[in-house]
């Protein structure tokens, strides 16, 4: 009976906030009722009725906004009732929302804030998982970006639409979006979902270690650590940005203009020997990897086998991840070692693409003396040829 | 030869017998005799096959597991592995080609006219022996092209009326290309077909000694007004060294192929990959691909593909059985030159066609 009442209650609130006349978020479908053939409650056999249940006579009003996400907890927050449709599924989107700044402001009744049918939509809902969700990874940033990419909306809450687009630009975008690696983070990775918030200063460098655990480890035991919460700085961020994450180079690494050490080492300061020693280390790695992969692509281009050459670069490369990883450290040590280790496989693959090289010399040189004397033996066959007669 | 190795040798074979028959042998000599050495070009290739066939299977394993990497190994370790498995496919390309180019000249040419009408049909099936060799053979390094390309040509013969399932579960060895079906066209590729192909090429050499070769029918007529068109060349040695110098014209082409161009092994075969882009047969078989593809899905209420599958197995037996379908009349012959141009053409054409693009 509390359900049927809850529901009833909703089901007014929803016809009431989707009236056209409401600023949206999410642009309801134009046939709500052919969208809802496709929707995930219509699959869990729920009607138009369990959320319009006191409206029979064909015309649903849209719910009031704030109304939202109240009816959608009255079952998504209730573990027995869920447990029905999915055993494991979560129950506590509701509080999640309640932390968020999202769901402050509907609370304070600012309805221009998201609620759950601006994400999720209102009659065409999807699961998570099913790639045509505008929450599923590969969708949720195009999502996020209707509201947070349009300045217009952002300029009446005092922030930046920059985050949506600074993300395209990034190497997670990059894995996401043209890999199609859907472990790399995406809005929802770094800010929650339900919970949506900006990470703090302090907090920042959780959020990145999700994924960067050995990076976050070294930089915790490095002396760093302490020099930036002196300072106020929010450790992943002073180098790397936030959105708009680069991918890792060599050329972050140094004094010179766009390195991110100079942005606080200058080339007479504490530091700046073991700074350029590391940015000349990975430089001498990169050229000897460049040239043994150019070397190595050659020969098999000429159609050789270069099994252990390819093997050898790829432990070149994983001493290049690993010195990378290593500079998380600032100190020379551990980074020299990978270093140096990276180079020294390097040099083993030029070594197997050059004896591949020198292999093929030998090959069309043995060739060029092999044709050679069938030459000379097909010449002498038709001089011999030329030099029978015979009578018809 | 020492007289008493001569000696002991003649007592106990024919050799006398035979070198004096070849002493006495002649070849006609014209202005088409060119054509005659493909026949030898072909049969030098077949032997080609042999010897670097027998050397590949001292190292290679038919099995999906092992096959990729023995033939790696071949490449990239054993002596001169990777000469040999060039050669080995370069030379049943060139094979493929010597085949095709004798069996036009023999068709253009009416080598098929009474009384060699068996040579004919022993070289017609000689040449789809070649064919299924190529077919068989292309499997065996088990990269992802060849893996994709058998599962798309076995799938063809599904559209033979009746038996085309039984038939591509006899190809594969169950229902689709696995182990069992690399270790089954293995088998055909080194016994069975070897076998049928070394007793039929020997029919066929015996034959074509039985009968000499053929003369053609405008040589003939021109001869008959002019006798110094139509010359005898002897077999031993003018003949003989002719084909000795195509031959070794043959291997300095295939060495020179081997060593600038080797055959690339490609990834390995993953039968839960998604088949990559620009998958193909190889070229011998592409006309009879892109065909396929232009035939439409129905006909008169027929399976496109069954119908033209059809045409192909009655074209394939009409050519089989030409002398007998072309008889002694000579605008039946005429008529034979108009089919075969149009037959070289068509598959010239389809063939250009699949090459450059072609209907995707």
């Amino acid at each position: 009976m509390t359900r049927f009442v809850l529901v009833t209650v909703v089901a007014w609130l929803l016809s009431a906030a989707l009236s056209p006349s409401h600023v949206r978020a999410q642009t309801p479908p134009a046939d709500p009722t052919a969208a809802f053939q496709d929707d995930v409650h219509a699959s869990a056999g729920l009607t138009c009725v369990a959320c319009h249940a006191n409206e029979t006579n064909g015309t649903y009003r849209s719910p009031l906004r704030t109304a939202i996400a109240p009816a959608c907890a009255t079952c998504h927050s209730d573990p027995t009732y869920m447990q029905r449709f999915a055993p494991q599924v979560r129950v506590d989107q509701w509080l999640q929302y309640q932390t968020s700044t999202h769901g402050k402001r509907m609370a304070a009744g600012d309805d221009r804030v998201a609620t759950c049918t601006d994400c999720h939509g209102a009659h065409g809902v999807k699961r998570v998982t099913d790639s045509r969700s505008p929450v599923s990874p590969l969708n949720v940033a195009t999502t996020c970006a209707r509201c947070h990419g349009d300045t217009a909306r952002m300029t009446l809450f005092n922030r930046t639409a920059a985050p949506p687009a600074d993300w395209a630009a990034s190497v997670h975008a990059t894995a996401l979006l043209k890999r199609g690696d859907t472990s790399a983070p995406t809005c929802a990775t770094c800010h929650g979902s339900h919970g949506a918030v900006p990470p703090g200063v302090s907090s920042v460098a959780n959020v990145c270690a999700q994924c960067h655990v050995r990076e976050a480890e070294l930089f915790r035991s490095s002396p760093k650590k302490v020099i930036f919460e002196a300072i106020g700085q929010a450790e992943c961020l002073t180098c790397h940005g936030n959105h708009r994450i680069e991918p890792p180079a060599d050329t972050l690494i140094g004094l010179d203009k766009g390195a991110v050490c100079a942005q606080c080492h200058d080339a007479t300061g504490n530091g700046a020997g073991t700074i350029r020693d590391m940015r000349q280390a990975l430089d001498r790695l990169s050229t000897a990897m460049s040239r043994a992969d150019a070397t190595i692509t050659r020969a098999e281009h000429a159609g050789m086998l270069l099994d252990d050459g390819r093997a050898a670069l790829r432990t070149a490369r994983e001493h290049q991840v690993q010195s990378h990883v290593l500079v998380h450290a600032f100190a020379a040590g551990p980074f020299g070692e990978q270093a140096t280790a990276g180079i020294a496989a390097a040099q083993r693959a030029q070594e197997a693409g050059d004896a591949a090289l020198r292999e093929l010399q030998t090959r069309r040189r043995g060739l060029a003396i092999a044709t050679l004397l069938v030459l000379a033996f097909l010449v002498t066959l038709g001089l011999k040829i030329r030099s029978l007669s015979w009578t018809a | 030869m020492p007289t008493p190795l001569r000696a002991w040798l003649d007592e106990r074979l024919p050799l006398a017998d035979l070198i004096e028959t070849l002493r006495h042998k002649t070849v006609p000599h014209h202005r088409h005799s060119i054509w005659y050495y493909f026949g030898g070009v072909t049969l030098f290739l077949f032997g080609i096959q042999v010897g670097t066939g027998a050397l590949l299977l001292l190292y290679y394993r038919p099995s999906a597991n092992e096959a990729y990497e023995s033939v790696q190994f071949i490449t990239a370790r054993v002596p001169f592995g990777w000469l040999v498995r060039s050669i080995h496919a370069w030379s049943a390309n060139l094979m493929v080609a010597g085949a095709f180019a004798h069996f036009f000249s023999v068709l253009f040419l009416h080598a098929y006219r009474r009384p060699r009408e068996l040579t004919w049909v022993s070289g017609v099936l000689l040449l789809f022996l070649t064919l299924a060799f190529g077919f068989t053979g292309y499997l065996l390094p088990w990269n992802e092209v060849s893996f994709f390309a058998t599962r798309v040509g076995t799938d063809i013969a599904a559209a033979v009326p009746l038996v085309g399932h039984g038939l591509v579960r006899f190809m594969r060895g169950g229902d689709d290309v696995t182990g069992a079906t690399l270790t089954r066209l293995f088998g055909f590729h080194v016994a069975i077909l070897p076998a049928v192909a070394t007793t039929l090429v020997g029919l066929h050499l015996l034959l074509v000694q039985r009968h000499g070769m053929s003369v053609p029918p405008s040589v003939e007529q021109r001869a008959a007004e002019d006798p110094k068109t139509l010359g005898a060349m002897p077999f031993l040695p003018h003949f003989l060294l002719r084909d000795l110098f195509a031959w070794t014209a043959v291997l300095a082409l295939m060495a020179g192929l081997a060593t600038f161009y080797p055959w690339e092994l490609g990834a390995k075969a993953d039968a839960f990959a998604p088949a990559p882009a620009g998958i193909r047969p190889e070229w011998y078989f592409l006309w009879a691909f892109e065909t396929l593809k232009y035939v439409p899905p129905r006909i008169a209420g027929i399976d496109g593909e069954s119908l033209a599958v059809i045409t192909m197995g009655v074209g394939a037996a009409a050519v089989l059985l030409l002398p007998f379908l072309a008889g002694r009349r000579s605008g039946a012959r005429r008529l034979i030159v108009y089919l075969g141009a149009a037959m070289l053409g068509f598959m010239l054409f389809m063939t250009g066609l699949a090459l450059t693009g072609g209907a995707r």
